[in-house]
């Protein structure tokens, strides 16, 4: 069991100007850390909203500082953004009498695989998964940015274990496109999983259009947009769908948050 | 270099400070309450009892608007926040302005190094590089635009420290900027971008 009293978490998100909904898993997943105690103290910061990076460490007060990027995959933003804004060396940053961690982002846990699976055998109960496809669904096209490459990643390792039928990546803005899911599936039935690290405009409704069960923009996410997970499963295009909100809001993401503070650990014994 | 933001808190209220912001913080019932400042002496107010409360009362303004800036003076009214201690206190205020407390504590400390705005844009990547062609005159007018939407004293200005010292009344907490924000840079882009698209 981690135990730190002496050293702060920084969790680092990315935000958004339009609603909570970017940030809000990275708050719960905080306020869940906070409760157990493991550490002295527990923060949040984001690119888009407040605290910033720029301001968050002006909130720590304890000198031993692990910063977890509650990112799906390596990229832009924890390569670039988050060292550049936090002033970091490196994993290891030491500054004056601090010593700032710099942790692997939660997508690279190795326990992702295991929450999506946990993911679709909930939002689909009772449906065997050997007469289901199994989509991933990651954004695509970002500059820089490897959620692409980290969906193929996990749809290799739940393919391996040979539990679904069909196990496919998708995404919303290059091929293999999540619109067309009818087309890249075989089986009766079809679960589809965001592999996003939040809920909002892409999993309330750019997602929901693409896969056809919903029209038009239901309005602001954060008020109807929830609604679109709770009336599974869908019958449409001869098949049954079962629509998932993102990996990310999972609860037990707080573990895995915790496992990248342990792999870090291990990795530079102190 | 160990800060205690929580203690600096307890000597600021003990020294008479009761204002953060668009917040009064008075002693409680049993321990300590928030409530709008405007919302003095109301008996209406809707009370809660965690500081998480405090995280979505500081979501939404009163029109039911997302405050992506929470030193908006937007705060929703009609709340009040019974925290037993301190330490509730200071999560709560953390969520209704993010660091404020810290950032407040690194000033009068001595640690809090204002970056001018000029800074700011000449490190940004990616979609914001494009801002560092922000002119002087477009800089100026988009500060007094985006920045008269905030309670933060700007300790920065375009090329140089703001000279200027926060003039926050007495038992108010200073709410201080020492770098501008990405709205800002965000707004620094599109304006920019509206530029170009007129040349």
């Amino acid at each position: 069991m981690l135990s730190k009293p002496d050293s702060a978490l920084v969790i680092v998100g990315h935000g958004s100007t339009v609603n909570p909904d970017s940030s809000a898993p990275t708050f719960d997943h905080a306020e869940t850390l906070l409760a157990r105690g493991i550490f002295g103290e527990v923060h949040c910061a984001f690119w888009k909203e407040e605290p910033s990076f720029r301001q968050v460490l002006h909130m720590v007060g304890r000198d031993d500082i692990y910063v977890v990027p509650n990112f799906i995959s390596e990229g832009y933003f924890t390569k670039t953004v988050i060292p550049r804004e936090l002033e970091l060396d490196g994993a290891l940053t030491r500054r004056g009498g601090r010593v700032i961690k710099y942790c692997e982002p939660v997508g690279n846990d190795a326990r992702m695989t295991e929450l999506l699976l946990r993911r679709a055998a909930e939002i689909a109960p009772g449906v065997d998964p050997a007469q289901t496809s199994l989509f991933i669904v990651g954004h695509g096209t970002n500059l820089n940015d490897n959620s692409a490459a980290a969906a193929k990643r996990e749809v290799e390792r739940i393919a391996a274990l040979g539990l679904y039928a069909e196990v496919r990546s998708a995404y919303m803005e290059e091929e293999p496109l999540i619109s067309k899911w009818d087309e890249y599936s075989t089986q009766p039935n079809v679960v589809v999983v965001p592999f996003f690290i939040s809920d909002g405009l892409h999993s309330y409704e750019d997602i929901p259009v693409l896969l056809g069960i919903a029209s038009a923009s239901p309005g602001a996410a954060s008020a109807g947009g929830r609604e679109v997970f709770q009336h599974n499963p869908y019958h449409l295009r001869g098949r049954t769908l079962f629509y998932a909100s993102a990996i990310g809001t999972e609860p037990l993401f707080a573990d895995v948050i915790l496992e990248q503070v342990a792999a870090f650990d291990a990795v530079h014994a102190a | 270099m160990s800060r205690d933001v929580q203690k600096a808190l307890a000597d600021w209220l003990a020294g008479g400070g009761d204002r953060i912001g668009e917040i009064a913080i008075a002693r409680g019932p049993a321990g300590w309450e928030l409530r709008h400042a405007e919302d003095a002496g109301r008996a209406d107010l809707t009370a809660h009892a965690q500081p998480e409360a405090a995280r979505h009362l500081a979501n939404l303004d009163p029109a039911g608007n997302f405050r992506p800036l929470k030193t908006a003076p937007t705060l929703v009214r009609g709340w009040r926040l019974l925290l037993a201690d301190l330490a509730a206190v200071r999560r709560a205020l953390d969520y209704f302005y993010p660091a404020m407390t810290g950032v407040w504590l690194s000033h009068t400390r001595g640690e809090l190094v204002p970056v001018v705005l000029r800074e700011t844009l000449g490190r940004q990547t990616g979609m914001y590089r494009v801002t560092q062609k922000l002119t002087d005159p477009q800089a100026r007018e988009l500060i007094d635009r985006v920045c008269a939407g905030c309670l933060k004293h700007r300790l920065w200005e375009i090329a140089t420290a703001n000279p200027s010292s926060p003039a926050f009344p007495a038992g108010n907490l200073p709410l201080l900027c020492h770098e501008a924000c990405n709205l800002l840079v965000a707004q620094a882009r599109e304006v920019v971008k509206k530029a170009e698209r007129a040349a």
